[in-house]
């Protein structure tokens, strides 16, 4: 029901874009595609004859996958196809669930990365600095599409503030297409985005203030979180407390209903996030993770989940050339050591912003990064799961996305050919049911 | 016959797999010979000399040591650019090159054998490029070009000084080129009076730039805008300089204008690190198919050396053929740095530089099984245990 009004807005905004330019045949020609779009949206989509990876279970060959309402309604070898269902011919490609990029930037201008004038802001939400609209004074109006992650298969993501803090604010998980901004929207706040190590230092020491070390950047999130801790406890025994949106924020973090997400690249700065999240007691999800396997036992044992960046450029920071005392040397073995210890491994983009080029390691990337794992002990189903069903794990969405079984979203990719060749282009993506990319 | 043990090492077959040799078609189930660090054949009726090592390239793909056309590894990153000079081709890199930097390890184990690197893009003229071997001891072995090219730069560098203007960068470098050909003139006259008295003073600068000038070395412009193309174009005309196009990401736009000329281009990096348009993406298709040569680069340390397979691939995937998108990042790559009588190729007489794939060179998930360089065996993937 929702599906359907938030379908009949985009109808209307359709009707009043165009009526702006007075005409009234393409008025018209509005309203036959509002009428004609009404009905698809319940008719059933059956993508057939293609080799289904649902990453849940194993391949099938000459499989299907049915969507209907927004929903995948079937998968598998021997599925009955809805009388009237729109057929899709998959013969000879792959069809798998929509690629999860677990960290990314796009979409938020440079200067809205991170607040300047205060190491930790915990009240900021990157959620009101995205922008999917188009540069300004250009761009179409809604339906939103993020074309750079479509066109690599994305169709959720996480986004985040910058590394410019040692607290940013709230992360946001969002859809990479939908009929309007609010549909984008998967989970948020969806964690409290820290960040350890050189970046936080690098404009602090430029402006001469705190943090200059890392010993300042473990006690000023000590402090903040022990503020947090005493804002929890006098709130609830004193309700007329004055609110403080951070401490709130915080609250959330404290009582584990949302994660903190820490990027930490060296083994110095994961242990102190891990230390962190022990002292406090809030769950904890390493960002970058480049000196992990240093941790793995700790990792391992507090099933603390790792977001690597990408496998051939694993500085997860924004320099052209990285400050390398943040890193070990890149090991391009690490997701599948990290993967084969039990410990849920992720491999996203971390895109932004590179130069002034363009927007950087984006989604359109991140299977062919990804595959360059399957070269260094991952099998070609481990690198998939670290870019679909893990991520989805990570967020607090696999009930959503991740996988293709009946339920959940109907977020769904169709491939020319292996989805871990450099060959392969994504054809076909439908998000919540809808097809809002082909090639 | 044995061979005696000292040279037991230098003769090595590679049997039995896809050779791809650059020059010419795949060879299927083919061979190479080497002999004393050279290719002493390439073919499929090739055999062994007893005691010679044979390395088993069955089902294996066999393509040249790659080669970087462009890269900044060797030097710290404080030493890349003297930005306070502008314009200052007496700079030379070779001055700033520690051959023992860790990221040439990064290069072998990505099958690169060569590579051109050099200094910056914070000027407009930041010196001399060399192009070197990416392993051994020996640094005199290993220096295949010392005036390996002499790097441009276009756009402003700065809004506080002159030129901070598309126009001034143009205007400054004409300036120094036209007095570049005085100092040439001043230093014949010189000559042809019969040496007579103190010869004109010398300036390292207008010296380095008179190389240029002389086709000694050649121009190379790191250059985004097609308007900065067409003005590097326009100096080409001018004073008769060879030149080469660096990163290119809009020389698609006047790719018939960069194909009469013969200029030749490298171009950026399609490595995630660097996001572009399609259309920019499709640049080097463009380019190839307007009969521009090219060659693909990795900007190293903003790429790691050791995907330059990769970035080659990402071009492949926009049209390029196979087979030229290997030359991308071996023959051509040797051509336009001027080393191809060394490297490039798997031809009879070059460098015993090879490269052998457990898959399709282009494959992300296909690993380097053995890396050959100068005719032995630099990277072992069973002895590094990766």
């Amino acid at each position: 029901m929702r599906e359907l009004s938030s379908r009949a807005k985009r109808g209307i905004a359709i009707v009043l874009v165009e009526g702006t330019v007075a005409s009234f045949r393409t008025a018209a020609a509005a309203l036959f595609l509002l009428s004609a779009s009404l009905p698809a949206q319940e008719r059933a989509v059956a993508i057939r004859g293609g080799t289904v990876l649902p990453i849940s279970g194993p391949a099938i060959p000459n499989g299907t996958v049915v969507i209907r309402g927004g929903k995948v309604v079937a998968v598998g070898a021997n599925v009955q196809v809805p009388a009237g269902a729109e057929i899709v011919d998959a013969s000879g490609k792959y069809v798998m669930p929509g690629v999860v990029d677990a960290a990314s930037y796009i979409g938020i201008s440079d200067n809205d990365l991170n607040e300047p004038t205060d190491p930790m802001t915990p009240q900021n939400r990157v959620w009101e600095a995205y922008n999917p609209f188009g540069t300004f004074g250009s761009g179409q109006a809604a339906p939103l599409r993020n074309k750079e992650a479509l066109s690599g298969g994305v169709t959720t993501q996480y986004i985040a503030p910058a590394d410019a803090q040692l607290l940013g604010g709230q992360g946001a998980v969002l859809k990479t297409a939908g009929a309007t901004l609010d549909a984008l929207l998967v989970r948020e706040p969806a964690a409290i985005d820290i960040a350890l190590g050189t970046p936080p230092k690098t404009p602090a020491r430029a402006a001469n203030r705190d943090p200059f070390t890392r010993m300042a950047e473990a006690a000023m999130l000590r402090g903040l979180f022990v503020k947090a801790q005493e804002y929890q406890r006098n709130k609830s025994s004193n309700a007329t407390l004055p609110r403080d949106l951070g401490m709130e924020a915080l609250g959330k973090l404290l009582r584990k209903e949302i994660p903190a997400r820490i990027q930490a690249n060296n083994a110095t700065d994961i242990r102190t996030a891990l230390r962190l999240a022990q002292e406090f007691n809030f769950d904890v999800i390493i960002d970058g993770g480049a000196g992990a396997w240093d941790l793995k036992d700790e990792l391992a044992a507090k099933k603390v989940a790792v977001v690597l960046g990408q496998v051939s450029h694993q500085y997860v920071s924004n320099e052209e050339i990285p400050d390398k005392q943040d890193y070990p040397k890149p090991d391009e073995r690490l997701a599948g050591r990290l993967t084969n210890a039990g410990i849920p491994t992720a491999i996203a983009t971390f895109s932004r912003a590179f130069s002034t080029l363009a927007p950087a390691g984006t989604g359109k990337w991140l299977l062919i990064d990804a595959a360059l794992a399957a070269g260094y002990g991952m099998t070609d189903d481990q690198v998939l799961r670290a870019v679909t069903l893990i991520p989805a794990q990570i967020l607090g969405i696999a009930d959503r996305v991740g996988s293709l079984e009946a339920g959940k979203d109907a977020d769904v990719i169709v491939l020319d050919g292996p989805p871990l060749s450099v060959k392969t282009w994504v054809q076909r993506v439908y998000v919540n049911g809808e097809l809002v990319y082909t090639k | 016959m044995a061979l005696p043990a000292g040279a037991q090492g230098d003769v090595i077959l590679v049997r039995g797999g896809t050779i791809h040799p650059a020059t010419g078609a795949p060879i299927a189930n083919g061979s190479v010979l080497i002999r004393a660090g050279k290719i002493a054949a390439v073919g499929t009726n090739v055999t062994a000399p007893s005691g010679a090592r044979i390395i088993d390239a069955t089902g294996k793909t066999v393509i040249p040591g790659l080669i970087d056309n462009h890269s900044h590894i060797g030097a710290k990153s404080t030493d890349l650019n003297d930005s306070p000079m502008l314009i200052g081709p007496q700079h030379r890199f070779l001055d700033a090159l520690d051959w023992n930097d860790t990221d040439f390890q990064d290069a072998v184990e990505g099958g690169v054998t060569t590579i051109v690197t050099g200094p910056g893009s914070g000027e407009n003229v930041s010196g001399m490029a060399v192009v070197i071997k990416t392993f051994g001891t020996d640094y005199t072995k290993r220096m295949l070009l010392e005036k390996g090219g002499m790097k441009f730069a276009m756009g402003p560098k700065g809004r506080t000084r002159y030129p901070a203007t598309a126009m001034g960068v143009a205007a400054n470098l004409r300036q120094y080129l036209i007095k570049t050909q005085e100092y040439m003139a001043a230093q014949k006259k010189w000559e042809d009076d019969g040496k007579k008295g103190n010869p004109p003073a010398r300036d390292l600068g207008y010296e380095a730039m008179a190389d240029v000038l002389t086709h000694k070395t050649y121009v190379r412009a790191h250059v985004h805008a097609a308007t900065d193309v067409m003005t590097l174009l326009r100096l080409k005309d001018e004073f008769g300089f060879d030149l080469t196009l660096h990163h290119s990401t809009e020389a698609y736009k006047v790719a018939p204008e960069i194909a009469k000329r013969g200029v030749t281009a490298v171009v950026l990096p399609l490595g995630d690190r660097i996001g572009l348009s399609d259309d920019a993406m499709a640049g080097p298709y463009q380019l190839w198919k307007a009969g521009v040569k090219i060659a693909m680069h990795t900007d190293a340390p903003v790429i790691s050396q050791k995907w330059l397979r990769l970035c080659a691939a990402l071009a492949m995937r926009y049209g390029i053929p196979e087979e030229e998108a290997l030359k991308m990042v071996t023959s051509n790559a040797a051509e336009i740095a001027r080393v191809s009588d060394h490297v490039g190729t798997l031809a009879e007489g070059k460098d015993a530089d090879l490269v052998i794939f457990n898959g399709p060179w282009y494959e992300p998930k296909s690993r380097i099984d053995f890396v050959i360089g100068d005719g032995q065996v630099i990277y072992d993937r069973a002895k590094e245990g990766k």
